[in-house]
């Protein structure tokens, strides 16, 4: 297919997969706001943060600790940002936007029940600012996003032909998860590190952004263990927000339409190196040991942004070297 | 030479004649404009009578709900056309009036024969002056006429077209008056619309199911089927199975849903001149798997644009050396570049004279009287009638610098005049048109709005077309101007079966 669609369906998976984190990080952070204490609520919005890699606006979080009412002033203008700030390319509506606008380039690429199902999603929260989701249950409106961008995907699921614009889409989304996950447990253990006694609403909160408590639950009884959870999350295989399932349906991918040339063999063997490390590597790592687990997820955070860079180079912006002969 | 036009209008016996109530009670048709749906004494003309039975009792809340709906449609689908410099509302839908316009099989079946004949010359025609250049000689147009025109091209002098198609898709707008229908322009470059006949067409046919099944309308859905043969048939003779793509300028193009549209009908790739690149005097374009051929190119840019090597030296959108294999007969491009000499206003002044020159006939479809200041009677009637004539600039699209003399003061007129005197040759006239009036929604009742027709010919090894057109009305009461850009908007055309 032609490198600029790939490249339009790539980006589309990708800032979906963004917002919808986005999503998920806010419902979970909305949660925090009901129950816990400000200093707890004050971790949980450094972990989120963290994770994503930003500095609020401002600068600094917690500056009014110790006063209910600041705290929850300071929630709304940062989710502001997370949601609605234009000048935030990773805000919930700029990856929306982005997304749609990819997708108005590569119309003709997807089928028209992909297209109105993301097209409306946009117009439905163009025209949104964060006073009109504030005051009647923010969650809400989070939740009823991440359903529309969940009804892509089963949309794009049922209906999408599995050739390369399937892989593609695909490729986006899990390149983008797998990052983020990575980030997002990292963030997880620089801001509630093992040294000191792990709450257990903490990491619960984690499996929660995850979707994972369920399953977590059925393999390792409801207690909940730091090592546990992060193993469970970087390794398990049948979970589909692992960074292990992740790296596999990219791999599969690329394994895909790797056309023989040089460079798509190299984003094979990258995805192919990742999935061996954390196949081989991983269990046999000190697990209560907190330095060398970031260190390997950093690798694999690393990685999976080089993963990319491949892509980039073998899919869509290739040097010509050699021409089809007429 | 006018058509006459089936005016058969329903006998005036007295009960029926002038009913009006519902949707068509406040309906009033006047004497100086055609009704395409309303005869003398404002009886319903016979094809139409069905289509006002059904739709006179209809509540009016329900005809307003059809409406709106088919709207909400075209905005969710994303069938909307950029506005050049408006900021925030880049994106507009063409509004739709969902009240359909009737065309008779009678009036259709005449139509197609002027535009299938009109094609052919001016196809015959391009060639031509590309070529031997006999018209000149014979002097059935004058030489600077065609050579002075910005839109003739040298650099397709002795270019090999394939099967002679210069003109591959071809839009050609048309009006009705009291005299018959008249072709105003021909739009032989990027000609656009007709993904709006296609979307109108899905939206009435939803709105009014049961009515339009009852009509037997004639199918439109296989123009992309259509276009994409004639494509096909333009590729290169040692090519079996061509690779076809649209060329579009990208998303920021007015038409750019078009583009995408009808690249996902005909199943090609959609491109842009950065996915293209010529190598040994090939095209071919960057995809996943490496650079593929390409062997037809239905371009949806301008002339200039096409390639920077041999047009415009600043132009961004096409793509280096793609004219010269286009020389080598290695692509084919649809429209051939240098068809606008064909469109421009002057030219058309000569097209009955190039139908009867190259066919031997004469022509069925009427053009517009028109008049023109590189000639010395023609300049004179101009300036003697400014208050009663429109004038155009020869090269001018889109109503630009246009002089609507009736609606002028005599203070804009005296200024145009003098505008003509400096460059005669760079202006014509033509009377004002009374252009016909179909019913349209307006508040709930229906209300008289102008409209005109493009139908969409095709051209390859044969001449092809759906019966059916885009329709564009001006939604602003009183108004000639159906341009989308100005308020402008659409109808669905129903074809009737004989």
């Amino acid at each position: 297919m032609l490198s600029r669609n790939a490249q339009g369906l790539y980006w589309i998976g990708r800032y979906l997969e963004r917002a919808q984190h986005g999503c998920r990080l806010l419902i979970d952070q909305l949660e925090t706001l009901k129950d816990r204490s400000v200093e707890e609520i004050e971790l949980s919005w450094r972990r989120l943060y963290g994770a994503l890699g930003r500095v609020p606006l401002g600068g600094q979080l917690g500056s009014n600790l110790g006063d209910d009412w600041f705290m929850l002033a300071d929630a709304y203008t940062l989710a502001d940002d997370l949601t609605f700030e234009a000048d935030n390319p990773d805000a919930v509506r700029s990856c929306l936007g982005t997304a749609r606008e990819n997708a108005r380039q590569v119309r003709n690429t997807i089928n028209k029940d992909l297209w109105t199902c993301l097209n409306l999603l946009f117009l439905g929260m163009r025209e949104l600012s964060i006073e009109d989701i504030w005051q009647d249950r923010p969650a809400e409106f989070y939740q009823s996003t991440e359903n529309a961008i969940r009804t892509f995907a089963g949309v794009a699921d049922s209906t999408m032909y599995r050739d390369e614009s399937w892989h593609f889409l695909q490729l986006g989304r899990f390149v983008e998860r797998t990052q983020l996950l990575a980030d997002l447990i990292d963030a997880q253990l620089a801001t509630f590190p093992a040294g000191e006694q792990p709450t257990e609403s903490d990491w619960l909160s984690l499996l929660r952004i995850c979707g994972a408590r369920v399953a977590y639950g059925r393999l390792f009884s409801l207690q909940v263990r730091p090592s546990l959870v992060v193993g469970f999350l970087v390794t398990d295989p049948l979970f589909s927000r692992s960074i292990r399932f992740g790296l596999g349906v990219i791999s599969d991918a690329l394994g895909v339409f790797s056309a023989g040339r040089p460079l798509t063999l190299e984003a094979g063997r990258r995805a192919g190196r990742l999935v061996a490390r954390i196949d081989c590597e991983w269990p046999n790592h000190d697990l209560e040991d907190e330095d060398t687990t970031r260190a390997l997820l950093q690798q694999v955070g690393q990685s999976s942004r080089l993963l990319h860079d491949d892509i980039r180079v073998a899919y869509f912006d290739y040097e010509i070297e050699d021409v089809p002969q007429s | 030479m006018n058509q006459k036009t089936s005016d058969r209008e329903s006998g005036a016996s007295g009960r029926r004649s002038g009913e009006r109530s519902g949707l068509f009670a406040d309906y009033r048709t006047g004497p100086l404009h055609y009704d395409e749906m309303f005869g003398s004494e404002n009886a319903p003309r016979e094809h139409c009578r069905a289509l006002w039975a059904a739709l006179k009792d209809m509540p009016r809340e329900e005809i307003a709900q059809m409406q709106k709906r088919a709207e909400r449609s075209f905005l969710h689908e994303g069938i909307t056309f950029s506005v050049y410099g408006e900021g925030s509302a880049h994106e507009r839908i063409i509004p739709i009036d969902i009240i359909p316009r009737l065309v008779s099989a009678e009036d259709w079946h005449f139509l197609e024969r002027g535009l299938r004949q009109r094609i052919k010359a001016l196809n015959q025609f391009l060639s031509d002056i590309y070529g031997a250049c006999q018209v000149l000689a014979d002097g059935v147009i004058p030489v600077d006429v065609v050579r002075g025109c910005p839109q003739y091209r040298t650099e397709m002098r002795g270019v090999e077209v394939p099967l002679g198609a210069y003109v591959s898709v071809c839009g050609t707008d048309i009006v009705r008056t009291h005299a018959g229908f008249m072709v105003l322009e021909d739009n032989l470059r990027v000609p656009s619309g007709v993904s709006y006949m296609l979307a109108n067409r899905q939206a009435v046919k939803t709105s009014l199911r049961d009515i339009f099944r009852r009509h037997r309308v004639r199918g439109i859905e296989h123009y992309g089927a259509l276009l994409r043969q004639t494509l096909a048939e333009l590729a290169p003779p040692a090519v079996s199975d061509p690779t076809i793509v649209l060329l579009t300028p990208g998303v920021y193009n007015s038409a750019f849903y078009e583009h995408m549209f009808l690249a996902h009908e005909m199943g090609v790739e959609l491109v842009q001149g950065s996915d293209l690149l010529v190598h040994n005097g090939f095209v071919h374009m960057r995809t996943t798997e490496g650079l593929r051929r390409v062997d037809v190119i239905y371009r949806r840019v301008d002339d200039d644009f096409i390639d920077p090597l041999v047009f415009r030296p600043d132009s961004q959108l096409g793509t280096s050396g793609l004219f010269h294999a286009y020389q080598l007969g290695n692509v084919a491009i649809a429209n051939a570049p240098g068809t606008g000499v064909a469109d421009d206003k002057s030219v058309y002044a000569y097209v009955p004279d190039i139908i009867r020159y190259f066919l031997n006939e004469e022509p069925m479809l009427a053009n517009v009287e028109t008049h023109l200041c590189r000639h010395p009677e023609g300049l004179e009637y101009t300036l003697d009638n400014l208050d009663r004539l429109v004038v155009k600039v020869v090269g001018g699209a889109g109503g630009h610098g246009m002089l609507v003399g009736p609606h002028a003061t005599p203070a804009e007129r005296a200024a145009y005049a003098e505008e003509i005197r400096r460059d005669p040759a760079n202006y014509i006239s033509q009377p004002t048109l009374d252009l016909s009036c179909a019913p349209c929604l307006s508040d709930g009742g229906a209300a008289p709005r102008h409209v005109d027709l493009r139908p969409f010919v095709l051209h390859g090894r044969e001449t092809r077309l759906v019966p059916g057109a885009f329709c564009r009305v001006a939604l602003t009461p009183g108004s000639l101007v159906v341009n989308s850009s100005q308020g402008g908007g659409g109808k669905d055309l129903w074809v009737l079966p004989s």
